[in-house]
């Protein structure tokens, strides 16, 4: 699956820079490679003066010129590479004191570790020993094949004959094996044809112009589990430490929580999570295909006996238990919640929004294209929003608590207020991101029951220590500012310092919306410095304040409508969350 | 002007009779983000636009056809050059917001869009002059349009017409990239403890579309295949092809990767871009394909490789792509050949 949706390794080029493109090809071509070469060492001769461009010219020298054959000598007294090494020094210490080198040099003649200290300072002989030709087998075995050793040679050739019998039964299973492999994945990955044509139109990786056309979108839940099936998403979910590290810090720090317990991993991916230590019954539901590539780990890491794999939505499936223990998920979904609290700030930034706002659209090559900003307003934009360009303080509107929450709390309207840290000319928008919290102590009246988890429990336990307005990035620390090991969380928001693939939620504020509403306060506005709806310069330490609601879409489930208002709930918008 | 009317009031229509989760797609201001990456590919956008709008002689009265139009803004380059007037069709329900955009820029008398596949449609004009098209997939050829372009070419284009643009190179070199290797394909190996390898060949059978920067180039480039639009066959866009790179320097070799370069010929002074790593920024990136063995070459030293490129037979969408490669060495310690498959899908 291609994609563009990697992290980019640098470019040196400013791919917006204004310069002609009539002829972008650099027509000097890869001139501007570093050209990092080293100037080759000459190669000096072993006997006399001279230089040669590499090794195997120079000894073709000395053999021809001295009657020297250095390959000779080796073969016959079988040199590794070491013992050229010394050979070599031998032969350049005898030259350097003026006596005579013949080819009957004995193995006895150079076995001094003094000779493996080079004579000539680097020397390229040696270094070019490297590049000379294999060593040919030892006499004795060409001796023996020549027919004086008659019973070895029978020997090996009946070896080898078994073992290329045993080299053809090894290929025949592994191709046994390969075909019965891609069969098996082909059956698992390789979706029922129809499908495949709903895949590509939702995927924005591959080029997906839309040259497809729109096929029917029956099961927009069907898109949601496929589109976890792929290598992708689950390689930016693992690299995305911020998470992985929380979870895992959070079950091997609580080793005794988990010791001889029933643990349910909803949604478990590749399950890597599903491992807890002290061996507990492990169950990993999961409605992706990639739950067969979860079974393959889970076989390598040799946990089969403890953890169960169960392919389906947590809704159907069967488990083979009444009640688990403990619930590990990982569950929030993309650019938003749910499982510690949400929180809001408000952002402002004129250069972002003119090169990705409708400013963008009005003017394309001189033309008017206004048309494709249609809906620029309506949808909740994910992407990582630098925390300098956040203009607010944040202010945590919802807590979330896993132990308490029912379906109906995913629908609320919540108060929120933040206190500008800049002066700005405009609001231009909202961010949420939502910070997690991994609470150690649980409740003394849950029940913990599942799959039946819509249940209402008392709502009067303390939020394990949580409070409200909790930032996981100070939660974590002790009263001295250290880090406290025992707690653990982590945020999505921009403060956080590590980006994750949640990324953060932009509500972008649409500059039309006063006069849309009201065009006669437009107005009356007109010649005052304020203009309308959002468009008000606010002066550092003012407050923005109003309400947030979040509702589940009428035509999707997984689907949320955001809604906020501000300026003492005389502006609101609605946003999509898709 | 009263044909106009009924596309316009057809359009509608379209969009009224469309399934919910339809008008979905075409109302959601994100599934239109990739016309935006592309309209702010400024290589690609601007190397149509000075094709098309220097050659005035060229689109003066002529009659146009606009593959794969999506906003149109090839049409409106076309009607900008003096075309007499642009066809544009496209499958999407893009050609909707293109209607729109047309219309305010005033040239709904001079662009007629279609949308429906080009087999299937029945064009205004039996023959046009000229056709443009932005046809170009990542690795040129992953989810091209191009054989449908060929379609129109041979359906449409009066004898002697013009194809804008008309040449398209594929080239390849080797890299070095240790690092994005280990962290793209290594990773798998041990992700927090556990042994993720099931993962590992899927990863090594995708070829990744990303940026590289040209200082990994270890040996020249070699253009492997150029397809002439002019003369080229659906049948060319399978093919196997041997070449040989050059090794600039001693290093290491851990990929191969591919772009292309796209040529304007038909234009009073040939106008050409790249994509590939030497030059500036495209939405195609490149596209690296990983080798399972490390080669260790020596400056001079030969890669003979071979490229295999076929649809694949399931989906034509798709690309089934082989790489041979043998390192012409004397060194037996370094000799290495292989080949690999990969699926872009």
């Amino acid at each position: 699956m291609a994609t563009s949706s990697k992290p980019d390794r640098p470019v040196n080029d400013n791919p917006l820079s204004d310069s002609e493109s009539d002829d972008s090809r650099d027509e000097e071509g890869w001139n501007d490679v570093e050209e990092d070469e080293e100037d080759t060492p000459e190669v000096i001769s072993l006997l006399d003066d001279r230089v040669f461009p590499d090794v195997i010219s120079m000894l073709a020298h000395c053999k021809e010129k001295h009657s020297f054959d250095f390959l000779g000598v080796r073969q016959k007294l079988q040199l590794d590479f070491h013992g050229c090494v010394k050979l070599v020094n031998f032969i350049r210490q005898r030259v350097h004191e003026g006596l005579p080198v013949s080819e009957d040099i004995s193995v006895a003649d150079i076995d001094d570790d003094a000779y493996l200290k080079p004579v000539l300072d680097d020397d390229a002989v040696i270094i070019g020993l490297f590049d000379l030709p294999e060593l040919s087998a030892p006499d004795a075995i060409i001796a023996a094949q020549s027919g004086d050793n008659g019973a070895l040679v029978n020997d090996l050739l009946k070896r080898n004959t078994e073992l290329q019998e045993q080299l053809a039964s090894v290929l025949l299973q592994h191709e046994n094996y390969q075909a019965a492999v891609s069969k098996t994945l082909d059956e698992r990955w390789g979706e029922a044809g129809a499908d495949d044509n709903t895949k590509k139109t939702n995927q924005t990786a591959g080029k997906g112009k839309g040259k497809d056309g729109v096929e029917e979108k029956e099961d927009e839940s069907k898109y949601y589990w496929e589109s976890y099936a792929g290598v992708d998403i689950h390689e930016t979910m693992l690299k995305d430490t911020v998470r992985t590290d929380a979870y895992r810090d959070f079950i091997y720090n609580n080793k005794h929580l988990f010791a001889g317990k029933t643990v349910l991993d909803i949604g478990c991916g590749t399950a890597c999570s599903a491992r807890a230590p002290a061996h507990p019954v492990c169950l990993a539901v999961d409605a992706s295909d990639i739950i067969i590539k979860a079974r393959e780990n889970i076989y390598r890491a040799g946990l089969s006996d403890t953890i169960t794999t169960l392919h389906g939505k947590m809704e159907e499936v069967a488990l083979p238990v009444d009640q688990v223990d403990i619930i590990v998920s990982e569950w929030m979904g993309y650019g938003l919640l749910f499982d510690g609290h949400a929180s809001l700030a408000p952002v402002s930034d004129p250069v972002w929004v003119s090169e990705n706002g409708e400013a963008f659209w009005a003017d394309v090559y001189g033309f008017d294209m206004s048309a494709m900003a249609k809906g620029i307003y309506d949808e909740v934009r994910v992407l990582h929003w630098p925390g300098d360009k956040v203009c607010g303080t944040s202010s945590a509107f919802k807590m979330l608590d896993l132990y308490t929450t029912t379906a109906a709390d995913l629908s609320f309207t919540a108060p929120y207020v933040s206190r500008l840290t800049q002066d700005v000319d405009a609001i231009d928008g909202f961010l949420i991101w939502f910070d997690t919290f991994f609470s150690p102590t649980a409740p003394p009246s849950s029940a913990q029951q599942i799959p039946e988890g819509q249940k209402v429990e008392a709502a009067n336990v303390d939020n394990h220590g949580v409070p409200d307005d909790a930032v996981a990035t100070e939660w974590i620390l002790d009263n001295k500012g250290k880090r406290n090991q025992d707690l653990v969380a982590f945020t999505t928001g921009p403060f956080g310092g590590a980006e994750t693939h949640w990324k953060q939620g932009l509500l972008h504020c649409d500059p039309h919306l006063g006069e849309k509403k009201d065009e006669h306060s437009v107005a009356v506005n007109e010649n005052s410095s304020t203009g309308s709806g959002n468009q008000q310069q606010k002066k550092k330490n003012e407050e923005v304040r109003g309400e947030i609601t979040f509702s589940v879409a009428e035509d999707n489930a997984r689907a949320l409508v955001i809604k906020t208002t501000w300026d003492a709930g005389r502006t609101q918008q609605s946003w999509a969350l898709r | 002007m009263a044909s106009d009317k009924m596309d316009v009031e057809g359009a509608q229509k379209k969009l009224t009779d469309m399934a919910h989760s339809e008008q979905h797609y075409f109302n959601s201001y994100n599934h239109h983000g990739i016309h935006e990456e592309m309209l702010k590919d400024e290589v690609r956008t601007r190397s149509y636009m000075n094709a098309i709008v220097q050659n005035k002689h060229l689109f003066k009265d002529k009659v146009v056809l606009d593959v794969g139009c999506g906003t149109a803004i090839l049409s409106m380059f076309a009607v900008k050059a003096g075309a007499k007037h642009v066809i544009g069709v496209d499958m999407s329900t893009i050609i909707l917001k293109a209607k729109e955009i047309v219309k305010v820029n005033g040239m709904e008398d001079k662009i007629t869009l279609i949308q429906g596949k080009m087999e299937e449609i029945e064009l205004p004009f039996p023959k046009v002059d000229i056709i443009i098209s932005e046809w170009m997939g990542y690795f040129l050829l992953y989810e091209s349009m191009l054989d449908t372009v060929l379609y129109a070419r041979d359906k449409y284009l009066v004898k002697d017409g013009l194809i804008f643009p008309d040449k398209a190179t594929i080239f390849v070199c080797g890299i070095e990239d240790g690092d994005y290797k280990d962290e793209k394909i290594g990773f798998w190996d041990n992700v927090y403890g556990f042994d993720y390898s099931p993962l590992k060949a899927t990863a090594l059978s995708e070829p990744l579309v990303d940026t590289v920067e040209v200082k990994a180039a270890v040996t020249d480039p070699s253009s492997v295949i150029t397809l002439d639009l002019y003369t080229c066959t659906t049948a060319d866009l399978a093919f196997s092809i041997p070449f040989r790179l050059q090794c600039r320097r001693d290093d290491f070799v851990h990929a191969l990767v591919a772009w292309f370069d796209i040529d304007f010929t038909a234009c009073h002074k040939t106008i050409r871009f790249s994509t590939g790593p030497h030059t500036k920024y495209t939405h195609w990136k490149q596209t690296v394909f990983y080798l399972r063995e490390v080669l260790t070459v020596q400056q001079d030293e030969e890669i003979a490789c071979t490229l295999v490129v076929k649809p694949n037979e399931k989906n034509r969408r798709d690309l089934d792509i082989e790489v041979g490669y043998a390192l012409q060495t004397q060194d037996i310690t370094r000799q290495a050949q292989g080949s690999c498959s990969y699926k872009m899908c």
